[in-house]
């Protein structure tokens, strides 16, 4: 649970003729994450006529499954779940594509139609767009096309570019003119005289001014143009809703087909795709890859099944002194893998780093209660999160993890609503079991700050576990995140208490000589780090810029623990402002209605789902900052590769 | 809580000190111009800052591009090192700086397309920016027209200046509408965000930014001017009203005709008589560009003079790098089409006298 499950590494050695069955296999199985071999061939292997080369295979099936899913596109039908074709999971290329070629073809015509329309339309649109802002100016456009001695040009322009074409016309004549404008552009009317032109077009043209040319079709004023070029387009998009008539009877026609031929594609692609990543010998094929070590043994049986001449060998990895990215399958018991995918959202744990989900479990919803403490809000987000979470509505499906999380968290809101007595913003209803946090404001700072502390420190902690399991013992003994670290934020976490209570649980010498100590080592870290581990130089470039910049990171280290540490205030901060929205929300339900008639209630109720809405969101966002940029900070690297086992039926499996 | 002054500067302060000291000397110059070959140019980088990024690729497949490229990571990482620890208010111009090689990648992608190469010729010539960019730059050379390459950028902030600039793109077929006007929108954000920094921000960064303004700004005008004989209002519309030294009034005496000479003679009163430069364009142009970039440097050199905590040492630090980079990219391709040293060595973006 607290690191990613053991892999294997298993290399198989597969005669040539059991090629298919052993792929069909691996894939069937859905454990086996693949490496590329294809380099590991010794020899230049002949292809015997007719076949080709499996990456040039794999590439056909791409290409035609490109061409479906392009298909199903343009008829927005889903791609649906086929399932792979019986016995080798491939398909004739030479039996599929002509079908899809002839479906293809009749959709062509069709989206060949509607997107000349569309172009059309889109033309017009434009044209319409420039022009719609001057309908009601009834301008009259002809005295563009035929002028006597003045010159004009009506366009659109960047704003950016108007004083500099104003100042690029200074040595002649002109009279300039914004017609209309938006956040960025302006349509304008330049004119000058007609022996101007030249300069005018030239200074146009450089500033970036698109003059606005109507087609001859449309003429007279700004209006007439307008209505216009409104009514064309209302014919082509009838024309367009015609077409679109076609396509739907096309849709029905051929949706089922569509799809089998998809799952069809799909798994010959995937097979050929992994065998084009095979290596390949003479008579035999090697094949390398991960799988978790707790199923080595039903692989190995399984793939033994359909070849009886495999070779498996399979080597457990150790977390220790790893030069390489293994893929990482996180397991956590089903009540934490929720969290699984916010800890996914910062970063994939590294195959020798500890999985945070466990701790993000427990602290992210333990942290939204403490600031979002009220038992009414707290069981109507666990409501509303079971109801996400139990996938019972089909159109927030995707939402069901999430869903979870806010279930999670609206429990922890209640525990916190009993303790802070806090039901629907009524404080005079339940006694609090605890405090409550708006009569006790510098005592809920105090203990969110001990919260942090606590926190942090676990941070610390699993930092060190890692560094110890990775065998690094210069980032264990020395980084601002390990022994050192840890030494130095707790000495002076004593050396505060000890200014703030004069009890400190240890005496001072002992605190002072901890903290100078430790951070002299954080001072030159990077270079005890090199010592330890044998890496040199010792120090890149000369030694007094090294220790000028060391003697600033420090500094920035004290200034990190600081404001770490306080940032935790804003747990209390919130639990107050939680209980001052409420007030303000019966203050305004008051006013509204001092008898405490209809409005009251009606308020009260806007109120509260404001607040759920509102600072629920707002508390889920610190929540999820004081984990990721305070908590997570600390230990978690991330990188780690994700575990993408060949599967025929891909993105079910973790 | 630490935003300015000594509280927000004092860590990048020492980090960027640090690694300004690690900038190539002119001992180390001398050495690199004076290498034999390429083979022993990347012998003597190896012993530099550079070494760790060149010593990842195996000598058979350092060619030139990749050792170029390499030298680039290594300023890429030393950006996102030192944007890292700026603080906040400082974060949008120093990023948006960097974003200077953005703008050249998105320049190159479209030069790409313009030229039909094919991915792996145009990631070639890409600057390796990592996460700082969001540029779709594959999908734009493989889009197979500039029109489509411009629509894949919808969302990004390139979006509405190239689609301005599309119109004369379409009925041109040149590029050259589509670059000004990064170039422009570019400076001119730069300029915002500038001046959007505290007053002591401000100063030091319209110091080495500004000085750098002025060089492309001058060296616009002189070039539309001579190479492509442009108009007094197309050169007005292609360049910028505002820099540290260089003011409208000095862009607009070029356009209108002056004696380039005289109007930069007046603006850097120290250089060398520079109307012989003006003579050969194609040679002393690039020249008399490092004549004035040198400028840049001694301002960015200044910058590390006096009170440290603003956002002028970071700035300078980096302007500093990125023209050390142009240098060893010249110097790199000099080298490797196996040119005289007196043939580069003008051309070479270096101070004249670095202790």
């Amino acid at each position: 649970m607290f690191y990613p499950q053991e892999m294997s590494q298993v290399q198989l050695i597969i005669p040539a003729r059991d090629l298919m069955a052993v792929t069909r296999e691996l894939a069937d199985q859905g454990v086996f994450h693949q490496i590329d071999g294809s380099n590991l061939a010794l020899e230049p292997v002949k292809i015997p006529r007719p076949h080709k080369p499996w990456p040039e295979v794999a590439a056909a099936y791409a290409s035609l499954e490109r061409r479906i899913l392009g298909i199903l596109q343009t008829l927005t039908i889903e791609q649906g779940l086929t399932p792979a074709p019986e016995g080798t999971g491939i398909v004739e290329l030479d039996q599929v594509q002509p079908l899809v070629e002839q479906i293809d073809q009749q959709v062509k015509r069709v989206r060949e139609q509607i997107s000349e329309e569309q172009k059309q339309l889109d033309e017009l649109q434009g044209l319409y767009h420039q022009l719609e802002p001057l309908a009601d100016k009834d301008l009259d456009l002809e005295t563009l096309r035929a002028t006597g001695y003045i010159y004009s040009i009506l366009g659109v322009i960047p704003h950016a570019n108007v004083d500099r074409l104003r100042t690029s016309l200074e040595r002649i004549p002109f009279v300039f003119e914004t017609l209309h404008q938006d956040e960025e552009t302006a349509i304008v009317w330049l004119s000058g005289l007609k022996r101007d032109r030249e300069i005018l077009d030239r200074a146009a043209r450089s500033a970036y001014l698109n003059p606005l040319v109507l087609p001859e079709a449309y003429s007279g004023t700004s209006t007439a143009v307008v209505r216009a070029l409104g009514k064309k387009m209302e014919d082509i998009r009838q024309q367009m809703a015609e077409q679109g008539k076609v396509l739907t009877g096309i849709r029905e026609e051929r949706g089922d087909q569509l799809q089998t031929l998809l799952g069809q594609v799909r798994s010959s692609r995937i097979l050929t795709e992994a065998m084009s990543r095979f290596g390949r010998f003479r008579y035999t094929y090697l094949i390398s890859g991960w799988v978790p070590a707790n199923r080595v043994t039903e692989f190995e049986q399984g793939l033994k099944g359909v070849s009886k001449n495999i070779l498996v060998e399979s080597l457990a990895i150790q977390r220790a002194h790893l030069h390489e990215n293994i893929p990482v399958v996180l397991h956590n018991a089903g009540l934490f893998r929720p969290f699984q995918t916010l800890v996914t959202t910062y970063g994939q744990p590294r195959y020798e780093e500890m999985d945070p989900t466990f701790l993000m479990a427990v602290s992210f919803p333990l942290l939204f209660g403490a600031m979002f403490g009220d038992i009414g809000h707290g069981l109507l987000l666990a409501l509303l999160g079971v109801l996400l979470g139990s996938r019972s509505v089909r159109a927030l499906r995707s939402m069901a993890n999430f869903g979870w999380i806010i279930a999670y968290c609206g429990v922890f809101s209640v525990i916190f609503g009993f303790l802070y007595g806090n039901i629907f913003g009524f404080e005079n209803i339940l006694k609090p079991l605890f405090i409550r946090p708006m009569n006790s404001i510098l005592e809920s700072m105090i203990l969110a700050i001990g919260v942090g502390i606590v926190l942090l420190s676990i941070g610390y902690l699993v930092f060190i576990v890692n560094a110890l399991m990775a065998r690094e013992w210069g980032k264990l003994l020395f980084d601002h995140h390990g022994v050192a670290g840890l030494v130095l934020y707790w000495s002076l976490i004593g050396l505060a208490v000890e200014v703030a209570t004069k009890h400190a649980p240890v005496p001072l010498v002992i605190l002072g000589i901890a903290a100078l100590i430790s951070g002299l080592l954080l001072t030159f870290s990077e270079l005890l780090d090199r010592l330890v581990e044998g890496h040199r130089p010792l120090v890149d470039g000369d030694l007094p810029s090294y220790a000028a910049a060391s003697f600033f990171e420090l500094f920035e280290v004290l200034i990190g623990l600081l404001s770490n540490s306080i940032s935790y205030v804003r747990v209390a901060a919130f639990a107050i402002a939680h209980a001052g929205l409420s007030a303000v929300v019966f203050i305004l339900a008051t006013l509204i209605s001092p008898s405490h008639g209809f409005g009251y209630w009606a308020v009260v109720v806007l109120g509260n789902l404001f607040i759920i809405g509102f600072e629920g969101m707002i508390v889920g966002i610190q929540s999820m900052r004081l984990e990721f940029y305070e908590l997570f900070s600390k230990f978690f690297k991330g990188g780690g590769m994700r575990y993408e086992p060949l599967t025929l039926q891909p993105k079910i499996q973790e | 809580m630490f935003k300015t002054g000594v509280w927000g500067y004092a860590g990048i302060h020492a980090r960027v000190r640090a690694k300004y000291s690690y900038l190539i000397t002119s001992q180390e110059w001398s050495e690199l111009i004076g290498a034999a070959d390429f083979t022993a140019l990347i012998g003597l980088l190896r012993r530099t800052v550079y070494g760790p990024y060149l010593m990842q690729l195996d000598e058979g497949v350092l060619t030139p591009r990749r050792s170029v490229y390499q030298i680039e990571k290594q300023m890429a990482d030393t950006f996102n090192l030192i944007v890292r620890s700026t603080p906040s208010s400082a974060r949008p111009l120093l990023t948006k700086f960097f974003l200077n090689f953005e703008v050249h990648n998105l320049k190159a992608a479209l030069r790409a397309v313009q030229a039909r190469a094919s991915w792996d010729q145009a990631q070639r010539v890409l600057f390796p920016l990592g996460a700082v960019s969001t540029l779709p730059a594959q999908a734009m050379v493989e889009s197979g027209s500039v029109a489509s390459a411009v629509e894949l950028l919808r969302g990004t902030p390139y979006y509405n200046t190239l689609s301005y600039a599309m119109e004369r793109y379409t009925s041109e077929q040149s590029l050259f509408p589509l670059e000004v006007a990064l170039d422009l929108n570019y400076w001119r954000e730069i300029w915002t965000d500038l001046n959007g920094l505290p007053k002591p921000d401000r100063l030091q960064a319209l110091r080495t930014v500004g000085s750098l303004l002025d060089v492309n700004n001058l060296m616009w005008a002189i070039r539309y001017k001579i190479y492509y004989h442009l108009s007094e209002e197309e050169l007005i519309n292609y360049t910028l009203p505002f820099g540290y030294r260089v003011r409208d009034a000095d862009i607009r005496a070029l356009a209108a005709g002056n004696d380039i000479a005289g109007v930069i003679l007046r603006l850097y009163p120290s250089l060398p008589d520079i109307s012989t430069l003006l003579l050969e364009p194609r040679k002393g142009l690039p020249e008399l560009e490092v004549q004035l970039l040198r400028h840049v440097m001694e301002q960015c050199r200044k910058a590390f003079i006096g009170f440290p905590f603003h956002i002028g040492i970071p700035l300078a630090y980096l302007v500093l790098k990125k023209m050390e980079i142009q240098a060893l990219t010249a110097l790199v391709e000099a080298k490797s089409s196996r040119s005289p040293v007196e043939e580069f060595e003008a051309y070479l973006p270096l101070e004249s006298k670095r202790k």
